[in-house]
């Protein structure tokens, strides 16, 4: 008619499909099971080595076959002349060679290469590093290499500066290669084995960032050196402690701080708190009854933390309802995240920085790196440009503003802390800063009355009962919906939460555990539109007498 | 190569084809083309990908589960008469090493049949997903097996032959213990060792101790320490933080797995998921993120490739729709980020270990 071609019926080509692939399974199964039933005999001859081989040039990835053929190879190393044998490994890596050519990513493959070169009689390390060369300049990102590099390195002994160099090498080359500065990152400990990661100050330490400068200099996008330098100027970690013990004649309880989430049971539990890992940054102690009641005695507390070798003392002093003992956030450094260097090096980083801004005012590393750096050196002196590149970061990096937000909220609520410490009260005042979450409640134990009015806050998280001694909560003008962190505060009495997005009476439940609380302000939230809601209110919170006066209004 | 930011702010609005997904996950658990081959050891977890698609697409009714869940008994590596094999046993990727399919024991032995610990993992979840009750696992002889997998080091093997070992097999031992509600076939301090001793410099993780940071192996690490129970134990707030950051930095418009590397389809779930643990996951970009999973959906026979233009594989496919599950995609059912299941099974999974806690607390 028109010319049509011929078409095989689909049942045909199904048919053929089907014969094609019995055939090539049919000659597959042989294979597998001529090399097994050879493997269970005990056979290591040269036609296992070639049935493994044809088997493993389509399936690097079948690891049964790699261990057979490791066990040839021993087999031939008790029968076989050392000349022999140096021969039979070279082919064996040459065979390899040409797997790896096809599937650089092979575990397998890399995983028998280094098994091989670790046994062969007179091994050419030179040849490995060449190899592991060619296999980094067509993939420089390709882990398997690197690992197996590593392995190079250390079984032929190549000293630490010679690797240092090769990075140097590499990175002078292109500074874009993140897995170089991440190798630079295992060496340099390497060199210093008896200072505490990262390393600390000394020449080295001055050579390796003009190193990384040169790097976010040359190329300020490229995010391998900025996270390299921040891991260059970085601290190590706090020692676990007890950062506060506070106690109260009245309530007659010990409320113990730690500086990290602890599983402590060796206190009596008065709440479970609602982390899922069942850990918690405070505990409450009740004393037994009678024990610190006596106002015209002094009386002195011990706590021990015995896991940790460590313990705090507080004295409660005659005439005195309470007494705490607590480290200062603003000495202990608590929020720097630098290592304690000297002040002259942190600010000649922080003028490069500063210059580099001036080229670059859209680079958000940059401006990260900045932050960072005056947090370290003067964080309430530099607290207006923090917030004015906050303000740049968001608009420069705006994928990632909701986490800048999150961020910028921290760091308020940092320095906030500082001013209280340093006016030495226990008010914390943090309004109209655009506060999107909460952070550090651990810190603020001995607070009594806190602002966080005009904010955009939408809960109060369970940390936040952390606060014992608080009375006063001002939190007008924010999204709160809920107030899950607002229960055993025992000394709360007033709570302002005009304007917020209290909708159900469910949401106000945990007031109930607040034996002391007198006056709640919930203008402006939706609850007020319920029906019946100053009756039930009544019902649910029947120690509140200055609540029925503000609904009215 | 820097890192370029992005210039198209808008994409087209890109429609979600669930059928050809649907369509594509029925071809993979009927035949996968011949490239495929070298996955032939690992079919069970190409299976996975398929089965857990559909559940989150919704759509597990257009496969004959029963047919599926015997085939996934035959796999199990069972105890033999004299339970000389107790620790070989679990699950094994394929019928490869020419075991005569059978699906109760006792176990046949052989000198190279063992399990392989991804595909416990990736059994026991299948059998989930199906709705099997676990009633036929030999939990013992799994655990048993698992056990012999550990390394003084902490980290895992996958078979007890011997193979590479390093985070990716301390996840997979952590979600069989998990699921199997029995921690006895691991040594959870020692696998935190070695999970804390893969942290970089720059506080992602990597596949072991020296290695580079990578958004794969921070999943593993950060999701098995969520399944421990020990995220906040093993990881000080600090710590916490700047894994928060080094992951929300992966974000280009999708996710990258390292800095410097292009986007790829399966890290929207291996980063996003990660910051989902970790309770961060609301601070990223999602309609950067859809748009460009999206780019990467094969119009013509479904599924999703790693970039655009590239063909579709089962898992870049899976993976896809578990990153836009995490996004909140209509008509996508909710996925556990640290199992890498649906809320469904995992509420049926909750639901049988009450069970056997039930039964264990009446049992006299």
């Amino acid at each position: 008619q028109h010319g049509r071609v011929k078409i095989k019926s689909t049942a045909q080509q199904e048919e053929e499909k089907r014969k094609e692939r019995e055939k090539k399974l049919k000659i597959y199964v042989a294979a597998r099971d001529a090399c097994f039933s050879k493997r269970r005999e005990g056979v290591w001859d040269d036609e296992a080595l070639q049935l493994t081989q044809q088997l493993l040039s389509s399936n690097p990835d079948f690891a049964t076959l790699w261990n057979y053929r490791r066990e040839i190879l021993l087999h031939l190393e008790t029968v076989r002349e050392e000349d022999e044998l140096q021969k039979i490994y070279e082919a064996e890596l040459s065979f390899l060679e040409s797997c790896l050519k096809m599937n650089p990513k092979s575990y397998g493959s890399w995983h028998h290469r280094g098994w091989v070169s670790a046994r062969l009689p007179r091994p050419d390390w030179a040849r490995e590093l060449s190899l592991c060369d060619r296999c980094l300049s067509l993939d420089d990102r390709n882990f398997h290499c690197w690992d197996y590099r590593r392995m190079v390195v250390k079984m032929s002994g190549v000293p630490v500066d010679q690797e240092l160099q090769f990075t140097d090498r590499l990175i002078g080359s292109n500074f874009s290669n993140y897995s170089s500065w991440h190798y630079r990152s295992t060496l340099l400990p390497l060199l210093h084995p008896e200072s505490p990661e990262p390393p600390s100050p000394c020449q080295q330490l001055l050579k390796e960032y003009e190193l990384v400068q040169n790097a976010f200099f040359t190329d300020p996008n490229d995010q391998s050196a900025w996270f390299y330098y921040r891991w260059l100027l970085g601290r190590a970690e706090r020692e676990e402690m007890i950062s506060c013990v506070y106690v109260s004649r009245e309530e007659e309880r010990v409320v113990v701080a730690f500086s990290r989430p602890v599983n402590v049971s060796a206190f009596t539990l008065i709440h479970i708190w609602n982390f899922v890992h069942f850990l918690t940054w405070t505990q409450i102690c009740d004393l037994p009854p009678g024990t610190i009641s006596d106002i015209t005695n002094e009386h002195n507390l011990t706590v021990h933390w015995t896991e940790k070798h460590t313990h705090r003392d507080c004295a409660l002093y005659t005439g005195r309802n309470e007494s705490w003992c607590r480290d200062s956030a603003t000495d202990q450094e608590l929020f720097s995240e630098l290592s304690v260097e000297k002040t002259s090096v942190l600010q000649s980083e922080l003028q490069s920085c500063n210059q580099l801004q001036e080229l670059e005012p859209l680079n958000k590393w940059c401006l990260l790196t900045i932050i960072l750096l005056m947090r370290a050196l003067d964080p309430l002196g530099y607290e207006k440009e923090t917030l004015a590149h906050f303000q740049t970061l968001k608009e420069v990096d705006s994928m990632r503003s909701a986490y800048y937000s999150d961020l910028c909220s921290k760091f308020m609520i940092e320095n906030t802390i500082l001013k209280m410490e340093y006016a030495e009260v226990r008010v914390f005042s943090i309004s109209d800063k655009k506060l999107t979450t909460l952070c550090h409640l651990d810190q603020l134990l001995l607070v009594t009355h806190i602002n966080l009015s005009s904010n955009l806050l939408q809960r109060l998280p369970p940390q936040f009962a952390m606060l014992q001694c608080l009375e006063v909560l001002e939190a007008d003008n924010n999204c709160i919906e809920n107030l899950e962190g607002l229960y055993h505060l025992p000394k709360l009495e007033e709570v302002y939460l005009k304007n917020n997005k209290i909708s159900k009476l469910a949401d106000l439940q945990p007031l109930v555990s607040c034996p002391k609380l007198k006056h709640l302000d919930l203008r402006g939230n939706p609850i007020t539109e319920t029906t019946n809601i100053q009756s039930e209110l009544a019902e649910l919170l029947p120690s509140v007498t200055d609540l029925l006066k503000s609904l009215i209004h | 190569m820097a890192e370029e930011e992005s210039q198209l702010e808008e994409f087209e609005q890109i429609d979600f084809l669930r059928d050809r997904h649907v369509r594509f996950f029925q071809r993979t658990l009927q035949v996968l083309p011949e490239r495929y081959a070298s996955l032939e050891t690992t079919r069970l977890t190409v299976m996975f990908f398929a089965v857990s698609g559909l559940d989150v697409l919704d759509a597990l009714d257009v496969i004959d589960r029963n047919n599926m869940i015997e085939w996934i008994y035959s796999l199990q590596v069972l105890p033999t008469e004299d339970q000389s094999n107790l620790s070989r046993c679990g699950f094994r990727g394929s019928s490869h090493i020419g075991i005569p399919y059978s699906v109760k024991g006792p176990g046949v032995l052989h000198p190279y049949d063992s399990g392989h610990v991804a595909m416990t993992y990736t059994g026991l979840t299948s059998l989930l997903i199906l709705g099997d009750d676990l009633s036929r696992v030999n939990k013992q002889a799994c655990l048993a097996g698992l056990k012999a997998l550990q390394l003084e080091d902490g980290s895992f093997c996958a078979v007890p032959e011997g193979s590479e070992n390093d985070i990716r097999f301390i996840y997979c031992a952590a979600c069989i213990c998990y699921m199997l509600d029995d921690w006895s076939g691991m040594d959870i301090q020692k696998a935190i060792e070695y999970i804390r001793g893969s942290m970089s410099y720059d506080n992602g993780f990597g596949q072991g101790a020296g290695l580079e940071s990578h958004g794969g192996w921070t999943f593993c690490a950060i999701a098995s320490l969520c399944l421990m129970g020990r995220l906040e134990e093993a990881l000080s707030q600090r710590e916490l933080d700047r894994i928060r950051r080094w992951c929300i930095m992966r974000q280009q418009s999708g996710f990258h797995g390292r800095p410097n590397k292009p986007v790829d389809t399966c890290y929207s779930f291996w980063v996003g998921a990660t910051l989902e643990l970790l309770d961060v996951f609301q601070y990223t970009n999602y309609e950067k993120n859809r748009n460009y999973i999206l780019s990467t959906q094969d119009r013509l026979v479904g599924g999703f490739a790693k970039w655009p233009d590239s063909h579709p594989d089962p898992l870049h496919a899976y993976l896809g729709l578990c990153g836009l599950s995490l996004i909140g995609e209509p008509n996508l059912r909710k996925v556990h980020p640290a199992l890498n299941i649906t809320q469904r099974a995992f509420q049926h999974l909750q639901q049988l270990q009450q069970t056997w806690r039930d039964n264990a607390g009446t049992c006299t």
